[in-house]
């Protein structure tokens, strides 16, 4: 199977390169910024593992796969010693104390991280342009933004800089941006990957999510990090994939679509009628193809968007600036704190910050805060009975193509409503994929929980089909 | 003072209003059809066993977790961390 890992990891044994050099090119690459993915770059600490490996190889000692394999790291992942910014003010300067465990996993499989990556402050945005280090140019064309918030990892997949990136997904960010930028991005089963070290944004659909060029990189880098962790209990134990388990895609007798997502006046016409065609494609191949029912869109982002506003409040409320970040000193305590979360959060940060707690407040968390609860409860059992009927479940991964850069910050309500086919398999803790196939933006492929396996397998197969 | 606080007082952040956009989102969800703000939590199960608790042990951090969080403090004078006053009022 195509993969770029195992091409590298061959070159490295067989000594037609070095790991210094492969990593000293990698942040060639990345030191100009043209695309803005970079954050700070982790040059000493990569090169020095870099040596390591090449003194390693040169030893004649067996290197494991991902030994010596640069890769990326949203800037929402804690990495000891190096800054961790969030793309915001508040943690401009800020270092990480500790590794996150799926940072540190990669790290003792020998992988080497070589950039913290640009992305919307604290995952709060769809286009990472709400960030400090300037906005994220698509891959494609720099004059779209690269979808967020893992914007900066999607675009350095994309352009080669890195051979992976580790992104976070709470209600999209890894799947978009990769459809955006037409690469692999999967958002696992809820708990399939430790939470431990990454900033939590909505701790309740968070999850850690890799972006590669093809499915055999994402099936090793998923084996590598998923796993029970102690220091997030939400984890869970989760069989590895093999890879002869992904070549056969027997499987899949059965699969559905929401035709409420297609049959609307929102989607852009080409996506429709490139999803309509791929799914036709399916069927020829003698796949049952099913339509389904589902919740209005406006409904989906309602629900997220209160859930997750209300987690942010709660999560943000421990930025204050009394132990760690920009603190701003005002006449008393209380104005400390105002004064720093008020210089030092994005306004769409503060939006939802504010919206949070305006949601969970008296009079308004029986009517909205609760009410969303029960929707996402409605949501979850929705999928229940869909997979009962079908073994997976396609949807474009967007309605419709990047904006350009600088339209979504004017128009927050339309830079939410670009989350309408992500966010709903974000409340149902779903593994989802993006493939980079299909439409402009990709498909999105999605199976029941704790079904990832599938999902891989399925777009093995898809490869060859659409 | 009043039991009421407003969103710039809950949310530490002077100036604070509610957004119109946000309170677009929040009609949506006062007006959807389910009346029931009954959740179940069937889908938030994500918790662990008693058995699975990992032990309740004091963890010692190495010197250089305790010398980068020491970094990370905003303030420092004469080799102690400064704080604002708490009581006030």
């Amino acid at each position: 199977m195509e993969s770029q890992i195992r091409e590298i990891h061959q070159q490295l044994v067989d000594q037609k390169i070095s790991c210094t050099a492969l990593v000293q090119e990698k942040l060639n690459l990345l030191k100009p910024n043209s695309y803005n993915t970079v954050n700070s770059l982790l040059e000493n600490l990569a090169l020095d593992k870099a040596k390591k490996v090449d003194e390693k190889i040169k030893n004649g000692e067996q290197i494991g796969l991902l030994e010596g394999i640069p890769f990326g790291v949203k800037d929402v992942f804690m990495l000891q010693g190096t800054y961790t910014t969030a793309s915001a003010d508040f943690l401009k300067n800020y270092k990480a104390a500790y590794t996150a465990t799926a940072v540190q996993k990669l790290m003792d499989a020998g992988a080497i991280p070589i950039v913290k990556e640009n992305c919307d402050s604290f995952g709060h945005g769809s286009s990472s342009e709400n960030t400090i280090f300037g906005s994220v140019k698509n891959a494609l064309n720099p004059e779209l933004v690269a979808g967020g918030s893992s914007g900066g990892s999607a675009v350095n997949v994309a352009k080669n800089y890195t051979i992976f990136s580790i992104g976070g997904d709470t209600g999209g960010s890894v799947r978009q941006p990769a459809g955006y930028n037409k690469v692999y991005g999967l958002k696992p089963t809820y708990g399939r990957i430790s939470r431990f070290g990454l900033l939590a944004y909505a701790s309740s659909t968070d999850c850690v999510g890799p972006i590669t060029t093809s499915i055999e990189d994402l099936r090793i880098v998923v084996n590598t990090i998923s796993g029970i962790d102690v220091k997030d209990q939400t984890t869970y134990f989760s069989e590895e994939i093999s890879e002869e388990s992904i070549v056969k895609s027997d499987e899949v007798k059965t699969i559905g679509y929401f035709k409420n997502f297609i049959e609307n006046d929102a989607i852009d016409a080409t996506i429709k009628s490139d999803f309509l065609a791929s799914i036709e494609k399916i069927k020829a191949k003698g796949i049952e193809v099913k339509e389904l029912d589902f919740f209005d869109s406006e409904i989906l982002i309602a629900t997220y968007y209160t859930l997750a506003m209300a987690e942010t409040a709660s999560n943000l409320s421990r930025l204050d600036g009394t132990n760690y970040g920009n603190r701003m000193e005002g006449k008393n305590l209380k104005d400390t704190y105002s004064i720093t979360r008020s210089e030092n959060f994005s306004e769409e940060t503060k939006r939802r910050i504010v919206g949070g707690n305006q949601v969970l407040s008296q009079g308004f968390s029986d009517d909205i805060y609760l009410k969303a609860l029960s929707i996402r409860d409605q949501i979850a059992e929705n999928f229940e009975n869909d997979f009962q009927e079908v073994d997976v479940i396609l949807s474009p991964v967007t309605p419709n193509l990047p904006p350009k850069i600088g339209d979504s910050l004017k128009n927050p309500l339309a830079m939410y409503l670009s989350d309408a086919y992500t966010v709903g398999f974000s409340l149902g803790q779903l593994p989802t994929l993006t493939i980079p196939q299909g439409t402009a933006t990709g498909i999105q492929l999605s199976a029941a929980k704790n079904n990832d396996e599938l999902l891989l397998k399925f777009a093995n197969f898809l490869k060859e089909v659409i | 003072m009043s039991n009421l606080m407003t969103v710039d007082v809950l949310s530490s952040i002077k100036g604070a209003k509610p957004s119109e956009t946000v309170s677009k989102l929040f009609d949506v969800i006062k007006n959807a059809k389910s009346s029931s703000t009954n959740f179940t939590s069937k889908n938030h199960q994500n918790a662990v066993s008693l058995e699975q608790l990992r032990d309740d042990i004091i963890i010692e951090s190495s010197n250089l977790e305790k010398k980068i969080i020491i970094e990370n403090f905003p303030k420092e004078k004469n080799g102690y961390l400064v704080v604002s006053k708490v009581i006030e009022e």
